[in-house]
C-alpha cells in the first residue's frame, strides 16, 4: 500500500462516501419520467461498493488488477448493473458512477500530497479500470440474459392452436416464420391433431409479413405433416403480394385448399365437415 | 393496353383479344391478382379465344395467373384454347395450361358455377345481401 492513498482513505473514508453520494444524486436525471426512469441505486448497495472499491485500494499494488467472479464487489456491481440493465438504462451510467468516485479521490490524492504520488496514481487508475472493464462485462451478461428470456417469452406466445371446432383446428401465424418456429409450429400443430382428431386445419397467414422461399418451405413442411395425419387444409390470408411471391418462386401447394379470408375459410372448413353457419331462425321455419 | 376486367357478381372475366407484350402481360397479371383479392372473388374466367399463337412466355404467364388467383381462394378457368394453340403448346411438352380449361366462354362459366356450387363460403354474404 502506498503511504499516502492509504492515508487518505482512512482518514477520509466518511467525507468521501457523502461526497460521492452527493454527486451520485446530481448526476441522476431529474425524476421528470417516473416510469422510464431507473430508480436511483439505493443507498446501501452504493455503500457495499464504495467498502468494495476502498478494500481494493488498500491491498498492495500490483501490475494488473482484475476482480474475480466470486468477489462480493463483483455481485454489488451485477446487481447495481442488472437494475441499470432492467431499467432501460445505459452501461454508461454505471460506469460513470464509478469514474465520479475515482475522479473525487484522485482530487483528493493530488492535493494531499506534494509532489504528487505516482504509484498510488498509477494503482487507482489500474483498480478503476478493471472495474469498469467487469462492469461492461456485467451489463452485456444482464442484457444477454434478458434477451433470451424475452425470446424464450415470445416463442411461446406466438405458437397457438386453437380448436375452432370439433375436429376443426385452427394456426394463426403471426410474424415472422424461421427455422426454431417454424419446428415448433409444426410439432405443436401435429400433437393438436392428434389429440383433437382434426379433419381440417386452417392454416391462416393474415399476420405473416414477408411470405418468401424458407417461409414458404416451412410451411410446405408443415402442411406436407399434417396432410400425413389426414387432415384437410385449409390456407387463408395470402395477400396478393404474397400470392404473386409465391407463384413467381414456383411453389405449388397442390393439396391445399386456399381461401381469400379467414372468413371464407372458415366456411369451407364446417362444410368439408357437414356444417354451416346459417341465421337462428331457420330451424324453426 | 390495359386489359378490362369484368364483373359478374363475384366472378370476373377477362377476354385476352391481342398478343400482349411482356410488361403488358406483367400489367395483367398484377392487375387481375389485386382485383380478385379485392372482391374476393369466387371464380375468374380467361378467355383466350382471340389469341392464335401463345408462347411460351404468354403461357407461363397465364398458368402463374391462375395459380395465384387459386392461392387467393377462387376457381379458376381457362376458356376458348384455339387448336393450334393447343398443339404448340403440347409440342412445347410442359403441363402449361393446367387441367382447367373449358371450350368456350359459356362452358367456362358453366364450370365455374358448378364448382363454387360446391364451395362452403358462398352463403356466408347472404345475411349482409338482406
Amino acid at each position: 500500500m502506498t503511504n499516502a492513498l492509504g492515508h487518505l482513505l482512512q482518514d477520509q473514508r466518511n467525507a468521501l462516501f457523502t461526497a460521492w453520494l452527493e454527486r451520485v444524486k446530481a448526476m441522476l436525471p431529474p425524476p421528470s419520467s417516473p416510469i422510464s426512469a431507473a430508480p436511483p441505486p439505493p443507498g446501501h448497495h452504493l455503500r457495499a461498493i464504495f467498502e468494495g472499491i476502498l478494500d481494493a485500494l488498500e491491498q498492495p499494488p500490483s501490475e494488473d488488477f482484475t476482480l474475480g467472479p466470486t468477489d462480493s464487489l463483483t455481485d454489488h456491481l451485477r446487481q447495481l448493473v442488472s437494475d441499470q440493465a432492467r431499467h432501460g438504462g445505459s452501461a454508461n451510467e454505471t460506469v460513470a458512477l464509478l469514474l465520479t468516485l475515482k475522479r473525487l479521490i484522485t482530487a483528493r490524492l493530488v492535493t494531499s500530497t506534494t509532489p504528487p504520488e505516482v504509484d498510488g496514481l498509477l494503482w487507482l487508475d489500474r483498480v478503476f479500470d478493471g472495474l469498469t472493464l467487469s462492469t461492461f462485462d456485467a451489463f452485456v451478461e444482464v442484457r444477454e440474459q434478458i434477451i433470451t428470456q424475452q425470446s424464450l417469452s415470445l416463442l411461446e406466445l406466438s405458437t397457438p392452436v386453437l380448436r375452432l371446432w370439433n375436429r376443426i383446428l385452427l394456426l394463426p401465424l403471426v410474424g415472422v416464420i424461421d427455422t426454431i418456429r417454424a419446428r415448433q409450429v409444426t410439432e405443436r400443430l401435429l400433437e393438436a391433431i392428434a389429440h383433437h382428431e382434426a379433419r381440417v386445419t386452417i392454416i391462416d397467414l393474415t399476420g405473416v409479413p414477408i411470405l418468401d422461399t424458407s417461409v414458404a418451405q416451412h410451411l410446405m413442411k408443415t402442411i406436407d405433416a399434417a396432410c400425413l395425419l389426414g387432415t384437410r387444409i385449409v390456407m387463408t390470408g395470402i395477400s396478393p403480394e404474397g400470392a404473386q411471391t409465391l407463384t413467381k418462386l414456383g411453389i405449388r401447394f397442390d393439396d391445399v385448399l386456399s381461401r381469400a379470408t379467414l372468413r371464407a375459410g372458415i366456411a369451407e372448413a364446417l362444410q368439408l365437415i357437414g356444417l354451416r353457419i346459417g341465421p337462428i331462425e331457420d330451424r324453426h321455419s | 393496353m390495359k386489359i378490362p376486367i369484368l364483373r359478374l357478381g363475384r366472378i370476373l372475366l377477362v377476354s385476352i383479344q391481342d398478343d400482349l407484350t411482356d410488361n403488358d402481360a406483367m400489367q395483367f397479371q398484377s392487375d387481375l391478382v389485386e382485383r380478385v383479392a379485392e372482391i374476393e372473388a369466387l371464380g375468374v374466367a380467361i378467355d383466350i379465344t382471340a389469341l392464335d399463337v401463345v408462347d411460351s412466355y404468354m403461357a407461363r404467364v397465364i398458368n402463374d395467373t391462375a395459380c395465384m388467383v387459386g392461392l387467393l381462394g377462387a376457381e379458376v378457368v381457362i376458356c376458348g384454347v384455339q387448336p393450334f394453340v393447343a398443339m404448340t403448346l403440347i409440342e412445347m411438352g410442359r403441363d402449361l395450361l393446367g387441367a382447367n380449361c373449358a371450350f368456350n366462354l359459356e362452358q367456362g362459366l358453366e364450370i365455374l358455377n358448378r364448382r363454387i356450387a360446391t364451395r362452403g363460403d358462398i352463403h356466408i354474404d347472404e345475411d349482409e345481401d338482406d
